[in-house]
């Protein structure tokens, strides 16, 4: 594959490092630049796996909510200035951006009456949050199918999105399936963790796992029971999933909700 | 104002308000948004000494670096080479530079430098295992290192031992926090300095506060 390879391969290792001090000449530099910008590139070009996806489009969903809901409260404080009854009797956001324009405003409503082209400039921002709307459920459709046909079993366990952000978090699935369970109960704790380590605070019990319902939901003295069964599984549901195992993902959704 | 060549050779200095450290561009055009100053028809980049250690290292008055125009350069840890680019500079039409790392992302952004500038050769490659790219690379007169690894010293004498000529100079830039978070930055600095002490001679140590904290940069030669 390489050119110098078998060259190196010849000699023992007490001669390397002459030999290496040998080819320092200005003459072969072209061919060593040019061989490793060539390799590099290659190499940067197999170095891309599914995870690498898959953290990009979770990272963006992330992005893309803090955008809907940055544009979201403007969109909200400039409507108001028009129409303030219905923003306040219309809490979904999406339902808000479907029928702020559509229905005829009341003649006693709060909102002031304004001009043609001042609505003009609300409208087009309600249409352009719309969009993001769209592009943040094909972006979830596109992590959805990513996520089940890359990480099927962790993807059973946790979602999609969870089982995304844990993929981030660790930094890649390979990552992911060689950690322990208690980091993994503990990925996006870490500030918490490093305070009670440092000065004796009381401990984490879980970091984003605490998304999962089972989690979430669970009565306030039972989640860090519940946070260690399901890092438990994860931690399973990885490893299989990097090993490209057979699925046991239901299995093991089923064994966790079982120690509810 | 004028730029005058400093007593490192290759690199050049000026005295306004405070000093700067240039070298002479070997290409047209800032890389980095670098600050660019033209001197008698000649242009040069400012090394800043809060993105380079090595910057940080001259501002910190370092005594001898032991590397000049023409020398060939094994660069550990080039990233997407901020600092390479300098030495790059440094060494010249002449010279060379081999610039290992092993994060893909920011070698892709190392490619577009190499490409650019005709004395570069990126190499993606694990420092810690350098039998694995010992047939991509030549020896060496001038190794830099500065990677954020437990295993730092490690790391730095196994390349020395493979690369650097014999009475070859070496540069390692230690980051205290990456070898134990709970010790003191200088009980580790001095510690990294009895464990390369044992294989090579430290010539000159300075401390990179306050452009880094917790770094120190140390100079090295390999014994004849």
């Amino acid at each position: 594959m390489d050119p110098f390879t078998s060259i190196i391969g010849e000699r023992s290792s007490k001669d390397i490092p002459a030999f290496l001090q040998q080819l320092k000449q200005a003459k072969h530099f072209p061919a060593f630049r040019e061989k490793n910008i060539a390799l590099t590139r290659q190499q940067i070009q197999e170095a891309v796996h599914e995870d690498d996806l898959i953290k990009q489009a979770v990272s963006c969903i992330t992005e893309l909510n803090r955008v809907i809901n940055i544009l979201m409260k403007r969109f909200r404080e400039w409507y108001e200035l028009y129409h303030p009854e219905l923003s306040h009797a219309v809490r979904d956001h999406e339902k808000l951006l479907e029928f702020a324009f559509s229905r005829k405003k009341p003649k006693d409503s709060m909102g002031t009456a304004l001009a043609e082209t001042d609505v003009k400039a609300i409208q087009e921002l309600a249409a352009h949050i719309s969009q993001l709307f769209n592009l943040k459920k094909m972006q979830e459709a596109y992590l959805t199918s990513a996520m089940g046909k890359t990480c099927p079993n962790i993807t059973a366990l946790t979602g999609a999105l969870l089982g995304a952000q844990l993929v981030l978090r660790a930094g890649s699935l390979k990552h992911l399936a060689s950690l322990p369970a208690s980091t993994i109960q503990l990925l996006g704790a870490e500030k918490a963790l490093f305070r009670h380590l440092k000065s004796g605070a009381k401990s984490p019990k879980h970091g984003i796992i605490h998304e999962h319902p089972l989690v979430g939901q669970a009565p306030a003295g039972e989640r860090g029971r519940m946070a260690r069964i399901l890092a438990d599984k994860i931690a399973i549901a990885a490893r299989v999933d990097y090993f490209k195992g057979a699925f046991i993902g239901e299995q093991l959704r089923k064994q966790v909700e079982g120690k509810r | 104002m004028s730029v005058t060549p400093s007593r490192f050779s290759g690199l050049f200095e000026m005295h306004g308000k405070k000093l700067l450290f240039l070298t002479k561009n070997l290409i047209a055009g800032t890389q980095f948004g670098e600050q660019l100053i033209s001197a008698q028809g000649t242009e040069y980049r400012v090394i800043d000494p809060t993105r380079s250690k090595l910057g940080a290292a001259l501002m910190k008055g370092i005594s001898q670096l032991g590397v000049k125009p023409g020398d060939v350069a094994l660069y550990l840890g080039a990233s997407y080479g901020y600092t390479p680019s300098f030495v790059s500079d440094l060494l010249g039409e002449t010279g060379f530079v081999f610039c290992i790392d092993s994060a893909p992302r920011s070698t892709r952004d190392l490619v577009f430098l190499c490409e650019q500038r005709s004395n570069m050769a990126p190499v993606l490659a694990d420092a810690f295992h350098p039998e694995a790219y010992a047939s991509r690379v030549s020896g060496a007169d001038f190794v830099y290192q500065d990677i954020a690894q437990r295993n730092q010293a490690e790391i730095f004498l196994k390349n020395c031992d493979l690369f650097l000529k014999p009475g070859g100079f070496a540069v390692l830039v230690v980051k205290a926090r990456s070898i134990d978070v709970t010790k003191k930055p200088g009980v580790i600095f001095q510690q990294v300095r009895r464990q390369l002490g044992e294989h090579i001679a430290v010539v000159d140590y300075r401390v990179l506060d306050p452009f880094e904290k917790d770094h120190c940069l140390l100079v090295c030669k390999k014994k004849i």
